[in-house]
């Protein structure tokens, strides 16, 4: 039920796939070797931030287009399915671009750092908490206005995310110190964490949807 | 006959229009149609039962099975035609058919590739690409390819030329051959003229009559003549009345007394449109 | 068989067609046993509705003119063909008493009402 209904969202942002694969694999290279030497974490993370939501924001937009979740709910599709479908093409971004990654880090000439388990678990609840606020902001309030909101959260970041990182930094220690796990079990934890949020974050959404005209 | 749908008492509040207390049923093996002029509610009401607006009130039986309980059941029983078509346009033909053909438990892939042939559609084409009639087609085949027992179309002629509304027609005359049933609603009653059974007129939200359409037309007369021939009480026996320098037309529900009491008028059959507008008044 | 559906004048429509259907099987045009078209089939042809046809067929079964067998459809009947042409002569007789009682109030006398039926066979000979 699930399969057909995340193929389609793959084939609505078609169009961006090579430039995904290519963005991909060349972003951590480049902020790696570029700009902030050696920082793997923050090299992929960014890039996979980036493009999960233009990925996530192409689908919205032309689901918004063409109402074709309308379509979709007169079919056996059940709402909820449409909406967990949308979750899991969140994931396989995620799971993509940390494939891409990986291939890079064995196959290309460049060397950059592999990811531990803790800097997937870092960037999976990052990501996690990000879409599992936008998901259900956007089913409530519908695509138009969530990109607003978006768009301000955007615009606002250059100014604050220079100190979270610094905050983040200087606490890194610390936090690391306070909870002393190794680092392959805190990756497990933050991951837990993640799924976590996204089981909260899917459950309001289909709450939201269920009780949407569309 | 049993009936394939019956709603009642369905109640929906949408900004301005409201639907009050709409009930009426579909008679197996019957083409239905929806009449109504534009904002009467007939979208409203079909993405009432599709489920794709919440009612406030009121609850819908499919073959004696309440579709709230039997969602999945329903969806995959019936097909569905919508006006806008609904489509991804970036997503071709063959695309398009795999997301939809995977959420039913019987669809039929021989059946919609030999529509897709009848109707001359390409697999590979894109969507957007295709022109408003060949879209209704496409809409057509993905739904009547998986068996379903009930059609349910939202104003599939409108924007159509002519030709290909005939055409529609007679898919539809076809695909009730084995005893399965439409509802389809139109503005343009021209074409339900030729192929609907039953007919249900709805105004403000809210049903004015549902008739078989031969006793419509039977039991209505059109009445021409002389202006000498109306009085205040020969006035009386008309739903609507015209009045030119050169005569008068209108609509009467009492053939027999319009007969007796105006001798040199001309009485003719009315199409399904004068019967319209007679009970809305428009 | 031909039908021909009158927009002009009064009966109903589905009158018009079950009178047609008798017709043709009383003057030997449908024979007996033969296949009617489905309701469906009929009523498409005819741009009428289903339910016009059913009923047509309905009412067409209880005067014993047609029999219907589930799944395979409705034929001419057999065993009441006789009947059926005895029923017809009965409402010759009907209506020809009626005629003759109307006649009689008229004062109109035996000869007169001869030479009437007299005429209607010549016009129809012309």
């Amino acid at each position: 039920m699930l399969i057909p209904l995340l193929k389609k969202d793959f084939l609505l942002a078609k169009k961006y796939w090579v430039i995904m694969m290519i963005a991909a694999i060349v972003f951590p290279v480049f902020i790696q070797t570029k700009l902030i030497l050696g920082e793997v974490f923050l090299s992929f993370f960014l890039s996979t931030l980036y493009i999960v939501f233009l990925l996530f924001s192409t689908v919205s937009m032309v689901e918004e287009k063409y109402r074709g979740a309308a379509l979709l709910c007169t079919t056996p599709y059940t709402r909820k399915a449409l909406v967990k479908s949308k979750y899991l093409f969140i994931i396989s971004i995620f799971v993509g671009c940390y494939i891409f990654y990986t291939l890079t880090v064995l196959l290309s000439p460049i060397k950059i750092g592999m990811l531990d388990l803790y800097d997937i678990g870092r960037t999976f609840l990052i990501i996690t908490a990000v879409f599992g606020i936008a998901i259900p902001v956007q089913y409530r309030f519908g695509y138009e206005k969530t990109r607003y909101i978006f768009f301000f959260f955007i615009f606002v970041t250059p100014f604050i995310l220079p100190n979270i990182m610094k905050l983040l930094q200087n606490n890194e220690s610390t936090v690391r110190d306070l909870i002393s796990f190794p680092g392959p079990i805190l990756g497990l934890l933050l991951v837990g964490a993640a799924l976590v949020i996204g089981g909260i974050s899917l459950n309001l959404s289909i709450q939201i949807y269920s009780k949407k005209d569309l | 006959m049993k009936p394939v749908l019956e709603v009642s008492g369905l109640k929906k509040h949408l900004g301005d229009f409201q639907l009050e207390d709409m009930s009426f049923s579909l008679p197996e093996g019957c083409i239905t149609g929806f009449i109504g002029v534009n904002g009467a509610g007939k979208t409203t009401t079909i993405k009432l039962i599709l489920g794709l607006l919440l009612p406030d009130a009121g609850n819908i039986k499919f073959f004696d099975k309440e579709i709230r309980n039997n969602e999945r059941e329903f969806k995959n029983r019936i097909g569905i035609v919508l006006d806008e078509g609904y489509f991804y346009e970036e997503l071709t033909l063959l695309e398009m058919k795999n997301v939809m053909a995977a959420a039913y438990s019987n669809w039929d892939n021989n059946k919609f590739n030999y529509n897709m042939e009848r109707f001359g559609l390409q697999l590979n084409q894109k969507i957007g690409t295709l022109s408003k009639g060949m879209r209704m087609k496409y809409a057509i085949a993905l739904a009547i390819s998986h068996n379903a027992d009930l059609l349910i179309m939202d104003e599939p002629t409108s924007g159509l030329d002519p030709q290909i509304r005939t055409e529609l027609m007679d898919i539809l005359l076809d695909y009730v051959k084995d005893g399965k049933s439409v509802f389809l609603s139109s503005h343009i009653t021209s074409d339900l003229d030729k192929v609907a059974d039953m007919l249900i007129l709805i105004d403000n939200g809210r049903v004015v009559f549902r008739e078989e359409k031969d006793n419509l037309l039977d039991q209505h007369g059109l009445v021409k003549g002389d202006k000498k021939e109306l009085n205040d009480r020969t006035r009386s026996l008309f739903l609507t009345l015209h009045e030119s320098e050169y005569g008068f037309s209108g609509l009467t529900k009492e053939k027999a007394i319009v007969r007796q009491q105006m001798k040199n008028v001309l009485l003719e059959r009315p199409s399904i449109e004068d019967i319209m507008l007679g009970y809305i008044g428009r | 068989m031909k039908i021909i559906i009158s927009n002009a004048s009064d009966p109903p429509i589905y009158q018009q067609i079950k009178n047609q259907i008798k017709d043709a099987i009383l003057q030997g045009e449908l024979k007996e046993g033969e296949l009617l078209p489905s309701i469906r089939a009929l009523a498409n042809d005819l741009k009428v509705s289903v339910l016009t046809t059913r009923r047509v067929y309905d009412e067409l079964e209880s005067e014993g003119f047609i029999t219907t067998k589930a799944g395979k459809g409705s034929f001419v009947a057999k065993e009441n063909f006789e009947l059926l042409l005895e029923s017809k002569r009965r409402m010759v007789e009907v209506k020809l008493t009626e005629a003759w009682e109307t006649a009689r109030l008229l004062g109109i006398r035996k000869s007169e009402l001869y030479a009437m039926m007299d005429l209607l066979f010549e016009e129809e000979e012309e």
